[in-house]
């Protein structure tokens, strides 16, 4: 099935996980945040959260940069 | 220095008074060896997507979390929605309640947008975090700023990346008078000096990122801010002489060879 992921196409197992797309993605779990059809998600139910076709996730960490 | 001068915020404490920031470094081995020079204990984080094609390395990599306390930034947003759930995001990427919040009202100047910022950190204060706003050198704002429960209150010296100083060292003055919570110099830091003046006007701290990144050598930087963050705690502690026009001799008149 086709998901939207950080705003681009990409075809995940039919009935994946948060955490199963994180592992295929090869993205330490503990290092980052997931927002699924803008709901920010916690942590402790990646692995239950089942996704749909069509569902937009985002999966956001901290990179470099800020003011001053 | 008295081995109890510490920055204090939230209930945290700190040896160092310089934060740093880890945008526009050559590469992250430079940005790291810089931290280290620069004694720092905070750095600032921008929240942003993962990159997925995995080219790039990671900038967690190189940043010894159990050292730096992260402080993430809402750089580059522009309203407050947008700052409210970045903040949102990064404590769930950090699992902590601190958030360098940036809500920018112009893109060629990145000041902030006052308005938005302060509806922000109500949200924010509300939903548990320990606030850190960047804001103009407003002495009213930063005085608003505290009313809603921000931690401290980060004025801009000067725009960011400008290397322009501190700019209105008055004003900087008078939000020192005008609010309790600690006062930390946001932005427009180009040399040791600025550094140094921002300290001696009695901030209780300076962040700055692009003064030591885009400096030549920002390991080098790194250090000079070091000492120049410390001379300048020390010189406002230790109370400078008042200003005169005329001279005041310093050896004495009597005894002069005749």
């Amino acid at each position: 099935m086709e998901l939207t992921i950080n705003g681009k196409r990409r075809d995940v197992q039919q009935g994946a996980t948060i955490a199963a797309v994180l592992d295929e993605l090869r993205i330490d779990p503990l290092r980052v945040a997931v927002q699924l059809n803008l709901e920010i998600i916690k942590r402790e139910r990646y692995a239950q959260t089942t996704l749909h076709a069509g569902d937009r996730l985002e999966i956001i960490t901290f990179m470099a940069g800020g003011s001053g | 220095m008295e081995k109890d001068d510490v920055l204090t915020f939230a209930g945290r404490e700190f040896r160092s008074r310089l934060i740093v920031g880890t945008g526009k470094y050559p590469d992250y081995r430079s940005m790291q060896r810089a931290h280290e020079a620069s004694g720092a204990q905070i750095v600032t984080v921008a929240v942003r997507r993962v990159n997925l094609d995995r080219t790039r390395e990671s900038l967690l990599d190189y940043i010894d979390t159990a050292k730096y306390t992260l402080l993430p930034n809402t750089a580059g947003c522009y309203t407050a929605d947008e700052a409210i759930t970045t903040a949102l995001l990064a404590r769930e990427v950090g699992l902590s309640d601190l958030i360098k919040l940036e809500v920018i009202g112009d893109q060629r100047t990145l000041f902030p947008d006052n308005e938005d910022l302060l509806k922000a950190t109500k949200v924010l204060v509300k939903e548990g975090f320990v606030v850190l706003p960047y804001t103009n050198d407003d002495p009213v704002m930063a005085k608003k700023l505290e009313e809603a429960g921000a931690a401290a209150v980060m004025p801009l010296g000067a725009p960011i990346g400008s290397g322009l100083g501190i700019r209105n060292p008055y004003n900087i003055k008078i939000i020192l008078e005008m609010v309790r919570v600690p006062v930390i110099v946001d932005a427009g830091v180009g040399t040791a000096s600025d550094a140094a003046i921002a300290m001696e006007l009695g901030c209780d701290g300076v962040l700055m990122n692009t003064g030591i990144a885009g400096a030549k050598d920002p390991v080098a930087m790194a250090e000079a801010m070091r000492h120049a963050v410390i001379a300048g705690r020390l010189a406002y502690l230790a109370g400078r002489i008042p200003k005169k026009l005329y001279a005041t001799a310093s050896s004495p008149v009597e005894g002069m060879i005749e």
